[in-house]
């Protein structure tokens, strides 16, 4: 049982006040540990880096990461059974994951502009709530599908892939700029030097920034921040698909608010500090446990020692908002009209060949398992591996899909399957991988420098990794009229790792392009 | 505190400051200047930097060199070529009988080896990056020269510097040497004028490949589809940014880039050498096991030589041509002093 400790004044006056253990400082400790630990993995998540936990750690504790892929995917994955303890240990602890755990819980709450909501501020009206459980239910049903597209609102993917594809490019470029101005100053290049080797460790330095993805990923988790401006904690009271399925076992959760009426005043305090707006003066202001992060703001707002923390074994009583049979009928309908919508777009567009996938993705198996966590983009040394934005691809919303331009497939580089925590990407040994094909280049003879000018050039034939190369160059001839050697792609030996493309030294779009092939990536 | 007036201030600030502009501008000189041998110091050992002409080693007996100061016999070859099973003692043998690490490397300099660390998809055996052993035994020999700083460094077209610097084997071998691999950072790329550029007179490049006070270009000699082979003038490539955009009359602009980088040293590693698919390789049987390194300040020479392991000669690699045609150096192996050492 968790009780108010008794409020000690501060007994010398001014200068230091005396360090009492409260249960809000120490939930707030736990809140930096875990984001620290989270960015920890986030840094050290790169290609040949070590973490002395599992990379993936906060993918395998999300439940909703963890076992939506086992459900899509058909097929178990062991690591992922950690996603069952975040659930049981709900059902001791309520939603602790939000108030305690959550990276974006902890973001959230650092980002709210103000501590307590206004004087006559009012709940939105209840049936807002429900929201997150039609979220979550469309996830759920779509996962039986084999369909994640929604899973881009998972709160642990949300945060990693902002990080990889929105936040760490664009600050490392300003790394980068710091850098150069820092080494064109003379006796500051010792300094420049040593910044560069540090930032290097952690941030991808030298590596384009993809301007399109960084400005909708950005745009994404910032509304999710700004949301804090209309509710403190919008996200996690309204849209958390998490929230909602921790939200649901915490009605039965065994340790809960509660109120003692006899001490209770009645002033409210404890409602206007509660973020989430889990107490109501209609209920006696008692929390409502799928609602309450535990953050327990309430019990040091509460002048009268009237609330505590204990145990309860009878389930909380159903609220207006919670899910009905109703809601979840309407979520079933609403599901069959997007899944219908989804199959249909690549049609509509059908004159897209699609994104590449990256090695060993095999066609739906990998739509069914891809969490769109960003882990794959984070590791790729190349950066060539961005979130998919496109519309031919709108069930793949933000899988992973290879832009040559941007960076190519290393071919001494296997680390996107070893990172990936779903399986969606097989680990693929180098060798394997070497001989995944992903798509085939095709010239494009009209921009083309030899082709198109009679100019010598051979870089993509130069740049083609495999011994027996996929590009070879014929023709040619020496004196008058002699005419250019021409690059001639050896389809049967292609790969698609685009290393060509990315290097084709023709300004804008490249002369030699890699296209998906037709149906599926495999080894 | 003694008042001075302003003429003497002026004369006290100006006259150390117009030493160091006097000293500046000779130093840039010496370093664009194609063919500007400097008056040799009295100390002994020529500049590195200055190249003697090919005209004086002409007119001259093949067993006289214009770099040495002496006319005697005994004097440091041209050019060296060691043979034998130890890629160490092949570098060791090939400076000695040029003049020594000694008459490139003077205490105290900052030094800069430039391998060619191409790709990071093979192992040395493959041939497709210079050998590891080759790379150390100069690092070594700088530091035992009294070098404060030997780094090594070059930029891959494919996978990352880090992986390709390991895989290489380069990465261990320099470290255990007591050298440092540098990671070739986007922050040190500037335009820079090339005065002596016929093609191209301004490019992106490495500006600590300029400023460093030795350049060390350490190629293997490999095939390559467009230039014929790839040796010491097409290894300067991997000092400079948007690579692709040389390629359009690859030939001259590599010689006109040489003559920005006037590295002092060349090393044609040919301890393997890659007879075909190259550059990247992957393939052990286009591999030969040559057993070779060859040493000149005669970056066009050294590039000449390393020509005829490839059954080929030096008329038939343009890039060397057009150096030659440039005054960096002479084709003509017949008539310098060549030392040919066998090592065992």
């Amino acid at each position: 049982m968790i009780e108010n400790l008794p409020r000690r004044r501060s007994v010398a006056k001014g200068r230091r006040r005396q360090r009492v253990f409260t249960w809000v400082r120490l939930r707030r400790l736990v809140q930096v540990l875990s984001l620290l630990l989270f960015l920890y993995l986030l840094l050290a998540t790169k290609r040949g880096g070590v973490t002395y936990l599992p990379h993936d750690l906060f993918f395998r504790l999300d439940p909703l990461a963890a076992l939506t892929p086992m459900i899509a995917g058909r097929q178990w994955v062991a690591p992922l059974a950690l996603g069952l303890s975040i659930p049981i240990l709900a059902l001791l602890l309520g939603r602790f994951w939000c108030g305690w755990l959550c990276p974006l819980g902890t973001l959230i709450d650092w980002t709210r502009l103000r501590r307590r909501p206004r004087r006559d501020e009012r709940d939105l009206p209840p049936a807002w709530r429900g929201l997150k459980h039609a979220v979550l239910l469309t996830i759920l049903l779509a996962a039986l599908l084999g369909n994640l597209t929604l899973l881009f609102l998972d709160p642990v993917t949300l945060v990693f892939r902002s990080a990889t594809v929105a936040v760490l490019p664009p600050l490392a470029a300003l790394v980068g700029r710091i850098d150069e101005a820092l080494y064109r100053i003379g006796p500051l290049q010792g300094t420049a030097e040593q910044l560069d080797s540090i930032a290097r460790r952690g941030l991808p330095l030298d590596q384009p920034v993809v301007w399109q993805a960084a400005i909708a990923l950005a745009a994404m988790i910032l509304s999710v921040f700004a949301l804090n401006a209309v509710r403190t904690r919008f996200w996690c009271r309204y849209v958390c698909p998490l929230g909602a399925g921790l939200g649901l076992v915490s009605k039965i959760a065994w340790l809960r608010q509660s109120v003692d009426a006899t001490a209770c005043s009645s002033c409210a305090l404890c409602a206007g500090a509660c973020p989430t707006g889990a107490i109501s003066e209609r209920r006696g202001f008692v929390a409502d446990p799928a609602e309450c992060t535990l953050c327990m703001n309430c019990l040091q707002a509460c002048h009268r020692g009237a609330i505590s923390f204990h145990g309860h074994l009878t389930p909380a009583p159903w609220e207006s908002y919670d899910p009905s049979r109703r809601a979840a009928l309407g979520a079933i309908g609403a599901l069959a009209v997007g899944a219908g919508l989804i199959a249909v777009a690549p049609r509509v567009l059908s004159d897209a060949t699609g994104p590449i996938r990256p090695p060993g993705a095999g066609g739906d198996d990998f739509l069914d398992r891809c969490i769109r966590c960003g882990e794959c983009m984070k590791v790729c040394p190349t950066r060539g591996l961005q979130p998919s934005l496109s519309f031919s691809d709108i069930g793949g919303f933000l899988t992973p899909a290879l832009v040559p331009r941007t960076g190519y497939c290393d071919f001494s580089c296997n680390a996107c399957g070893y990172a990936c925590p779903t399986g969606a990407l097989p680990p693929l040994s180098l060798d394997k991988k070497q001989r995944a094909v992903l798509g085939t280049a095709h010239i494009d003879q009209s921009r083309c420098r030899p082709w198109s000018q009679n100019v010598d050039c051979m870089v993509c034939q130069e740049m083609c990794p495999l011994t027996d190369k996929a590009i070879l160059l014929e023709g040619g001839g020496k004196g008058v009229g002699k005419r250019a050697k021409r690059p001639r792609v050896v389809t049967d030996r292609c790969i698609g790792c685009g290393t060509c493309e990315y290097h084709c030294p023709v300004q804008g779009k490249a002369a030699i392009r890699v296209r998906r092939l037709g149906r599926g990536n495999g080894v | 505190m003694q008042r001075i007036s302003r003429r003497e201030w002026l004369r006290r600030i100006g006259l150390p400051f117009l030493g160091a502009f006097g000293a500046v501008v000779v130093a840039c000189r010496s370093r664009v200047s194609p063919v500007a041998p400097e008056p040799t110091p009295s100390t002994g050992a020529p500049a590195a930097t200055s190249t003697p002409p090919p005209a004086a080693a002409t007119a001259t007996s093949a067993a006289t060199t214009a770099a040495s100061p002496s006319p005697a016999a005994a004097g440091p070859a041209y050019l060296a070529v060691a043979r034998g099973s130890s890629p160490t003692a092949n570098v060791e043998a090939a400076l000695r009988a040029i003049g020594g690490i000694e008459r490139f490397v003077q205490p105290g300099n900052d030094v800069i080896v430039k391998p060619n660390i191409c790709v990071a998809y093979h192992t040395p055996e493959y041939a497709a990056t210079t050998n590891p052993e080759v790379v150390a035994a100069l690092v070594r020999l700088c530091l035992g020269a009294g070098a404060r700083r030997v780094r090594v460094m070059d930029q891959p077209f494919g996978g990352t510097a880090e992986e390709a610097y390991n895989r290489s084997g380069i990465a261990g071998a320099v470290q255990s040497a007591g050298g440092e691999m540098e990671i070739m950072a986007g922050m040190k790329f500037a335009s820079v004028a090339i005065p002596g550029g016929q093609d191209i007179t301004e490019w992106p490049v490495y500006r600590d490949a300029l400023d460093a006070d030795v350049l060390i270009n350490v190629p293997i000699a490999k095939t390559h589809d467009l230039a014929v082979l790839t040796l010491g003038m097409k290894n300067l490539m991997g000092l400079i940014e948007d690579r692709g955009g040389l390629h359009p009359n690859l030939a001259q602009r590599l010689a006109d880039l040489t003559t920005l980088f006037r590295p002092a040293l060349t090393v044609v590693d040919a301890t393997r050498i890659l007879v075909a698919n190259g550059p990247s390789g992957g393939n052990l049987e286009d591999v030969r096991q040559t057993q070779t390194v060859i040493a000149s300040h005669d970056i066009v020479a050294a590039d000449a030589y390393a020509a005829t392991l490839f059954g080929l000669t030096a008329a038939d690699i343009p890039a060397t041509r057009a150096g030659a045609a440039m005054g960096l150096g002479t084709l003509d192996l017949a008539v310098i002093r060549i030392e040919e050492i066998s090592t065992g």
